[in-house]
């Protein structure tokens, strides 16, 4: 096996260089739960700075495989050193010959832009982990980021359904405050979030507030 | 030969004792011959979780040669074919024994004739408790669903594997190799053991044979131990993933225990637990351990044959 560090895309998600999107998702979210911030599994093992290390590396992985286009590129990249085969690329049969994957298009085309707004109403009122999280006083950037995983919507179908910036929605999830914009437009951008997501805005809001107040004066 | 277990963790009260006297019992329970042996000197408590109020020898009439031979020591519970070697000391002195006595009681361990021999550690991964692991087939390690607790764990793991390392490898390399691996990666201060096995092989590829077949005929196990309601029962997986994919060694685990008040009273009352409240949870959950360990022995049993064949 090789060393965490220098595997590439599929081997840091633990799967075929043929896997499907569908795949590429259950995966992302399967290992995100390893080193999210409350798995004392992982909690113990890495520092602060090695686990966020990871985390990026994880999403850069996730981000890269999930677009068809990056997805593309990177493969010719690796077959360019001999380190994946033409024919074990991924490729989507039904599609031929229309861009791989598009996230847009499979949810509006599989399942109708409609049912899926009411699945996720119904995940986001009656999921117990983002119930659990809505009911605590403070809401931390992690506490988003793990609603949006159980809501199972990537972080890319955000910024382009409510058109906040992917850095800005990262800056929130991470907490990197030095990218804040000016209260008010973040304001605006966690509401946009929220209201994706179908979360009751003022709780997310305040509780996401507090917490960055707090951690500002420390 | 017997197959020999380490039970070890890295924090006290974790269930180390508590874990080995009742998987002792279950083993003898399905018929095989086992012996459970207290190695935690100075700090004995097993013989009071298996119901032996006062076992009559302890392992410290072997070291002082009062018995002349190991075995001799062993006494029976009253659980058919099970048996302890108690470590119950009247001399505090020689809770820690000098090497030539240490190897002694290795060498003697490793020859006695049960079917299953289970060691007892006591906390803590000073090298009185790691060279336990050196004799062992397996070693399991026992932990709560606490930070720190797991914290422990992985130091002792790492601390374990290290020590395989330098079973193989000699003194002088072993310098040499951590400097090289210090160097790789300098920017993590998660030192890699597998960075170590891929040094071996490329330096010296016999022996990075020997060292990937000595690291694999070893067993790390896992268990969590007082797990409650409110635990992510997911934890003992994850805690086994993470080591998998950041200390590049397979490490099963072997199941959840969960918490039960009726432990403190089956302590107190010196019966064993799986005796006295056969039907709770925590039973049952033994049992399904003891079931997934008896499970494991057979598929690695296959797999080591299968190896020895291909390398024959
Ligand atoms: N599953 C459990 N549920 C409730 N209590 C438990 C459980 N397992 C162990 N305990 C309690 O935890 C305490 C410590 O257990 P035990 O002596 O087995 O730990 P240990 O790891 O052997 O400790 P030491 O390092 O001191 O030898 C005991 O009081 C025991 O009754
Ligand atoms: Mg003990």
């Amino acid at each position: 096996m090789k060393r965490h560090g220098e595997q590439n895309h599929y081997e840091l998600m633990e799967i075929s260089p043929g896997a499907s999107p569908l795949e590429i998702r259950r995966a992302y979210k399967k290992i995100f739960d390893l080193y999210q911030d409350d798995s004392i599994a992982s909690y113990s093992f890495f520092s602060e700075r090695e686990r966020r290390e990871i985390l990026a590396r994880l999403e850069e992985a996730y981000l890269t495989l999930i677009d068809a286009e990056s997805r593309a590129a990177y493969d010719r990249g690796l077959m360019e050193r001999g380190l994946l085969e033409e024919e074990k690329q991924y490729h989507d049969k039904t599609k031929d010959p229309v861009p791989i994957y598009d996230f847009k298009k499979v949810h509006a085309g599989a399942q109708g832009p409609l049912k899926r707004q009411e699945e996720m109403k119904r995940r986001a009122a009656q999921n117990p982990v983002i119930q659990s999280i809505l009911a605590q006083d403070r809401i931390a950037g992690a506490d988003l980021r793990r609603i949006r995983m159980e809501m199972d919507v990537p972080i890319e179908e955000v910024a382009a359904k409510t058109n906040v910036r992917m850095e800005m929605l990262r800056a929130i999830e991470e907490e990197h405050y030095d990218l804040f914009l000016p209260r008010v437009y973040m304001i605006g951008f966690l509401r946009s979030y929220a209201r994706y997501l179908h979360l009751d805005e003022n709780i997310a809001v305040g509780g996401y507030f507090k917490r960055v107040e707090e951690r500002k004066q420390v | 030969m017997s197959n020999i277990w380490s039970i070890g963790g890295g924090k006290g009260g974790s269930g180390k004792s508590f874990f080995a006297g009742n998987l002792g019992i279950l083993l003898a329970r399905k018929g095989y011959r086992t012996l459970l042996i207290d190695a935690d000197l100075g700090a004995a408590n097993l013989h009071t979780i298996i119901g032996i109020p006062h076992p009559e020898k302890s392992i410290s009439d072997f070291i002082n040669k009062k018995a002349g031979t190991l075995e001799e020591t062993a006494v029976p519970a009253s659980t058919p074919n099970l048996f302890l070697i108690s470590g119950a000391m009247n001399n505090l002195d020689i809770a820690n024994l000098a090497y030539e006595q240490k190897m002694r009681l290795m060498r003697n361990i490793a020859r006695l004739p049960y079917e299953y021999i289970l060691l007892d550690l006591g906390a803590g991964t000073s090298f009185n408790t790691i060279d336990y692991f050196m004799i062992s087939h397996a070693g399991i390690f026992v932990t709560t669903p606490e930070p720190t607790s797991i914290e422990n764990i992985y130091r002792l793991i790492r601390s374990v594997y290290f020590r395989k390392i330098r079973q193989v490898v000699k003194t002088h390399d072993f310098r040499i190799l951590t400097e090289e691996a210090g160097k790789r990666n300098s920017s993590a201060t998660v030192s890699h053991p597998d960075v170590f096995l891929q040094m071996v092989k490329e330096l010296d590829p016999e022996k990075g044979d020997t060292l990937e077949r000595e690291l694999q005929a070893f067993q790390f196990k896992l268990t969590l131990n007082q797990l409650r309601k409110q635990d992510n029962p997911k934890t003992g997986e994850l805690i086994c993933k993470i080591i998998e994919r950041h200390l590049g060694l397979k490490m099963s685990f072997a199941g959840n225990i969960s918490f039960d008040d009726h432990v403190h009273d089956s302590v107190c009352r010196k019966v064993s637990f799986v005796d006295c409240y056969p039907y709770t949870q925590t039973a049952l959950d033994l049992r399904e351990c003891c079931r997934t360990l008896l499970e494991d022995v057979e598929k690695h049993a296959i797999v080591q044959a299968v190896q020895k064949r291909v390398d024959a």
